[in-house]
């Protein structure tokens, strides 16, 4: 079993389909995941399953031997109490980041309409992208996730798959903002939907592991100390970023529902 | 006057854990005291103090150490400390500024108040957020409430 604990599980679902079902009853999404580099072993530490785990593993080794004798491992160490379904309970600094995310989300969340009604010869319609690619460029990138890169990660194992993935994102995400930023140049319209409507499916995945994996991960295996200095490395760094882009950002991201519903309204007149 | 004497009060109500406290394991040897400072009365201490400086601070109410069996271990261990009692003790205003000083003057790094679940004590937790909410530097507070016999109830991060 050692060696499928430390295998990618992209590999062990391929090649154990059961596997992947298990684990979709126990809400882990491995199934559907495009890069799948992550470890058994990790991906059953960071979903913190407390007493489930162990009859998660006792079924998933199951799969793999079925003519093997598995025997149920009785938990004989502190497993930390599991919170409340739906209620996740983060630090103060990691809380800052899951609220970023949601101002990230009201933008992220409109582009769908956005793209619907795009008219690349409406001023209008054409600034309310290009400060939505500013905004992203300052706030969901410069501000949010260079926190999580230059400090928080700085708290995990680089090493491990799951942080490699969201960097990955991360760095995804960039190559969509430096198309999008052409594509406005040039008008391209169907190079705008193309990379909006990909950083829109791509952000949303990402923050909702973020949200509900990552960071309670991160969060339980932080100290008092580690919260502490956290917070305060956070507010050194926000201290450096020019507090009148991050005001404009905020702002977009606060009246921005109400300019797509306007450009909407003007395109359905014009109709 | 009820049959404990000192009505309904969960703060002052007479209980008996003697039984369930029969047949611990007995353990052999010392265990060192992770106090390192006096005083700790919070009328006593001073902000100014080195072990306060960049500290991680446990706020804890004077009963909460007679409650938690490894509280040296589990919850004093790294941490500079202050009691209080929010039922008893004269002058809480004073309370409030002396743990903005905390968070203000000696940057302390956390706060966690640790108290007894009788309401009471929940008074407590509400004078280090005054002081949360009156301090110009914030810092991270942690409540953590413990039962009379001393399990953890729960752990909940201060806004």
């Amino acid at each position: 079993m050692e060696k499928y604990l430390n295998a990618p599980i992209k590999e062990i679902i391929t090649t154990f389909p059961q596997v992947g079902k298990i684990l979709e009853e126990y809400n882990i999404g491995c199934v559907p995941c495009t890069l799948g580099s992550c470890l058994l072993k990790d991906i059953v530490a960071i979903h913190n399953l407390a007493e489930e785990e162990l009859e998660l593993m006792y079924r998933i080794e199951k799969a793999i031997y079925p003519e093997r004798d598995v025997k149920k491992s009785v938990s004989g160490r502190n497993i930390k109490k599991k919170s409340i379904a739906g209620e996740i309970k983060y630090s103060p600094p990691i809380k800052r980041l899951v609220d970023e995310h949601a101002l990230i989300k009201k933008w992220v969340g409109l582009i769908p309409a956005v793209l619907e009604n795009l008219d690349v010869e409406s001023e209008s319609a054409m600034q309310l992208i290009l400060d939505g690619v500013d905004f992203i460029r300052f706030y969901a990138d410069k501000f949010h996730h260079a926190k999580e890169e230059d400090i928080l990660f700085e708290y995990t194992d680089k090493n491990l798959d799951v942080i490699k993935t969201m960097l990955k994102d991360h760095e995804t995400a960039r190559g969509h903002v430096k198309a999008l930023l052409d594509a406005i140049k040039t008008k391209d319209q169907r190079s705008i939907v193309e990379h909006l409507s990909a950083y829109n499916g791509l952000l949303t995945e990402h923050i909702k592991k973020e949200d509900e994996i990552l960071y309670p991960w991160i969060d339980r295996g932080l100290s008092i100390t580690q919260v502490g200095e956290l917070f305060a490395k956070f507010n050194e760094a926000e201290g450096k970023i020019d507090k009148g882009v991050i005001g404009r950002c905020k702002k977009f991201a606060l009246e921005v529902e109400k300019k797509v519903q306007k450009i909407k309204a003007k395109k359905e007149v014009i109709k | 006057m009820s049959e404990f004497g000192m009505g309904g009060c969960p703060g002052s109500k007479m209980q008996d854990f003697r039984e369930g406290t029969k047949g611990g394991k007995e353990e052999g040897g010392t265990r060192q005291s992770q106090l390192k400072q006096w005083p700790i009365q919070l009328h006593l201490v001073s902000p100014e103090a080195p072990y306060y400086q960049k500290a991680d601070v446990l706020l804890a109410a004077d009963c909460v150490a007679y409650s938690v069996g490894d509280f040296h271990k589990d919850y004093l261990k790294g941490k500079s400390i202050a009691i209080a009692c929010p039922k008893l003790d004269e002058g809480q205003d004073v309370y409030v500024e002396k743990i903005k000083s905390f968070m203000d003057d000696a940057k302390i790094n956390t706060l966690t108040v640790m108290t007894m679940q009788v309401p009471c004590c929940a008074g407590l937790v509400g004078i280090a957020q005054q002081a949360l909410q009156s301090a110009k530097r914030k810092v991270p507070v942690k409540s953590i409430v413990v039962s009379l016999q001393g399990d953890v109830l729960s752990e909940d991060w201060v806004q």
